[in-house]
């Protein structure tokens, strides 16, 4: 049996990754975590200068989520290719760096900067983070962005680029086609859904920067229902993200035709929740006799329209 | 209750990085004994040979009852008191929602996953002095570990304890079990001193005369209080914040806290979970408005 993935011509030993946010840039968690059986790590995003992030309080727990406005504090990738990457990269287990920006040419140029850089396997693409005033999600949201977007940073780099999709639009297909046109090799989904709590007392937002990002088990269903409409409208390999705390969680993705998961706010519970979650995948592809993993990529059973 | 510090617990050096140095451990902690006071507060003492052997006072742990992903995250209590021959640490907790309910109606020899001890904790006085504690609330439980290490240096610590009314001061009667030299402040006067307990200290500061090393934990208000007064007599204050904290580890960066040491030109956020949650006070950007928009245009990383 194996559980060995390629994605974007990456090959992961097997479909879990750490979500970008969730697991620092890796190595504050190599004391808690066995770093090598993750398939891969996408790193806190990184623009080209530190960043100080949102003002507190920026976390709220909300029925089976998580809303946060952290706001992309980093140390910036030129600290992060210098100081962190080579302590990381020790570790046998693929690097995706979340890459933001403030505009287009930010995108590039921190992009540009990894491209030197040894142990990077790929970069993500931040253009769905609601936290931050300029960028990030405003790109995400726009098909013409995304693709211009997408497309200086595919000029930029011979690595796998992997964008992260916003749940904040109509029809994410549209944005997962322009990334696809725009030379995207792989589609992350989904990134947070804007959210809103108040205090009811002071009558103010919960979360300093006001508005947040909802994750959780909360949004699953809907990063599900997004996985499976993208899986379709697009021919690039999809990275299911939304809710997973178990292998059936993150079954569910694979089924709607994700080729790997992403695990994010489980992270904060329980950094080692890996070694179970691919125990039990490995019984239930033994349950279905299924000798491999790729198998059961986009083999739901849905019930055909009337 | 058992009043009982290891012996094992040493005072620490000041944590160099954000990254925790030694290995905290996670896992099912059987609960061995509970004592409730009243309805909301309540003293659990639980099973953790980790915890009870390495923790410092104002050290913390990750506490959450069962496997239900409706509440998903973890909480963070001081650790009270160890019991490194039995293996055991306790925590003080004050019931304030589901999670908590849930973590204060755990049966005996039921477990909770417990990860620890995390965090950095309240560093020994750097002379000889008389050590102040002050707890405002529940955040009394961290000094109970401290004051029980100072006086096995040989400290006599003197405690302060505040709230707002007489039922908010759920641990007197264990500090004074315990011996401790004690003054009382609630602000409606219905037992010791009426005002807050930061009124007390100012008091009590007026008319020492010995040097004086201040410890505090408690609310926000009280904490800024107590970093004002410490700075207008030259004393060195230690606080312990508790801000809403996701994971402990230092990955989610949710439980920031604005801080600027002697040598930094701006404030920058740090963990409380990893770089605190005790800071020294003059390093801590006090702010009575928690949410002020301003805040992170102020602060650079």
């Amino acid at each position: 049996m194996t559980l060995a993935v390629t994605i974007a011509g990456l090959r992961l030993k097997n479909p879990l990754i750490a979500a970008s946010g969730t697991f620092g840039y890796g190595i504050e968690l190599e004391n808690f975590v066995d770093l090598g059986i993750l398939g891969g790590i996408v790193t806190k995003g990184l623009f080209l200068k530190p960043r100080a992030g949102c003002p507190p309080p920026r976390i709220v727990e909300t029925p089976s989520g998580l809303l946060n406005a952290i706001g992309l504090q980093g140390v910036g990738v030129a600290s992060f290719v210098h100081e962190i990457l080579p302590r990381l990269a020790r570790f046998d287990t693929a690097i995706l760096v979340n890459v933001c920006g403030d505009t287009v040419d930010e995108y590039a140029a921190v992009t540009r900067v990894l491209e030197d850089a040894p142990g990077v396997a790929g970069i993500e693409l931040n253009i769905s983070c609601p936290n931050v005033k300029q960028g990030g999600m405003a790109f995400g949201v726009d098909p013409l962005l995304t693709h211009a977007v997408v497309k200086e940073v595919r000029k930029a780099t011979r690595r796998p680029v992997i964008v992260k999709l916003s749940p904040n639009v109509t029809d994410i297909t549209v944005i997962a086609r322009a990334a696809e046109d725009a030379g995207a090799d792989a589609l992350s989904c989904i990134n947070t859904l804007l959210g809103l709590a108040i205090d009811v007392e002071t009558r103010r937002p919960r979360l300093g920067f006001g508005t947040g990002g909802l994750s959780g088990p909360a949004i699953r269903p809907i990063a599900v229902r997004m996985t499976w409409q993208v899986a379709q409208a697009t021919r690039i390999p999809v990275i299911g993200i939304g809710g997973i705390c178990c292998a059936a969680d993150a079954l569910e993705f694979l089924i709607a035709g994700a080729s790997a998961v992403q695990i994010g706010t489980a992270n904060f519970v329980d950094p080692n929740v890996y070694q179970s979650i691919l125990r039990d995948i490995e019984r239930y592809l033994q349950r279905q006799g299924v000798a491999r993993l790729t198998e059961i990529v986009g083999s739901l059973r849905y019930p055909r329209q009337q | 209750m058992t009043g009982v510090v290891g012996r094992l617990v040493e005072w620490t050096a000041p944590c160099p990085t954000a990254i925790i140095q030694s290995m905290p451990s996670d896992l099912d902690a059987a609960l061995v004994e509970r004592h409730s006071i009243g309805d909301a507060f309540h003293v659990l003492v639980f099973e953790h040979g980790d915890v009870a052997r390495n923790s410092r006072p104002g050290q913390f742990v990750m506490l959450k009852p069962g496997r239900s992903t409706a509440l998903p995250l973890r909480r963070p209590f001081s650790i009270m008191d160890v019991d490194a021959e039995r293996e055991t640490f306790s925590v003080f907790m004050k019931v304030v929602g589901a999670q908590t309910q849930a973590l204060a109606h755990l049966r005996i020899g039921q477990t909770a996953r417990c990860l620890g001890p995390l965090g950095r904790s309240f560093q020994s006085p750097q002379s000889p002095s008389l050590p102040l504690l002050i707890g405002g609330g529940f955040g009394i439980a961290p000094l109970l570990l401290l004051g029980a290490v100072l006086r096995r240096d040989a400290y006599e610590p003197r405690v302060f304890y505040g709230g707002r009314t007489i039922a908010d001061l759920a641990l007197r009667r264990t500090l004074e079990d315990l011996g401790f030299s004690l003054v009382l402040a609630t602000e409606d006067g219905s037992l010791g001193f009426k005002g807050l307990i930061t009124a007390a200290l100012e008091e009590h500061l007026d008319s020492c005369t010995l040097p004086t090393s201040l410890f505090a934990c408690g609310p926000g208000p009280m904490l800024a209080a107590v970093a004002r007064i410490a700075a207008r007599r030259g004393l060195p204050a230690q606080v312990s914040v508790d801000p809403w904290m996701g994971c402990g580890m230092g990955t989610c960066l949710g439980c920031v806290v604005p801080t600027r040491k002697a040598n930094e030109e701006r404030p920058r956020y740090r963990c409380a979970c990893t770089e605190g949650p005790v800071f020294e006070s003059s390093e801590v950007v006090w702010t009575d408005d928690r949410a002020s928009p301003s805040r992170a245009r102020e602060t650079t990383p």
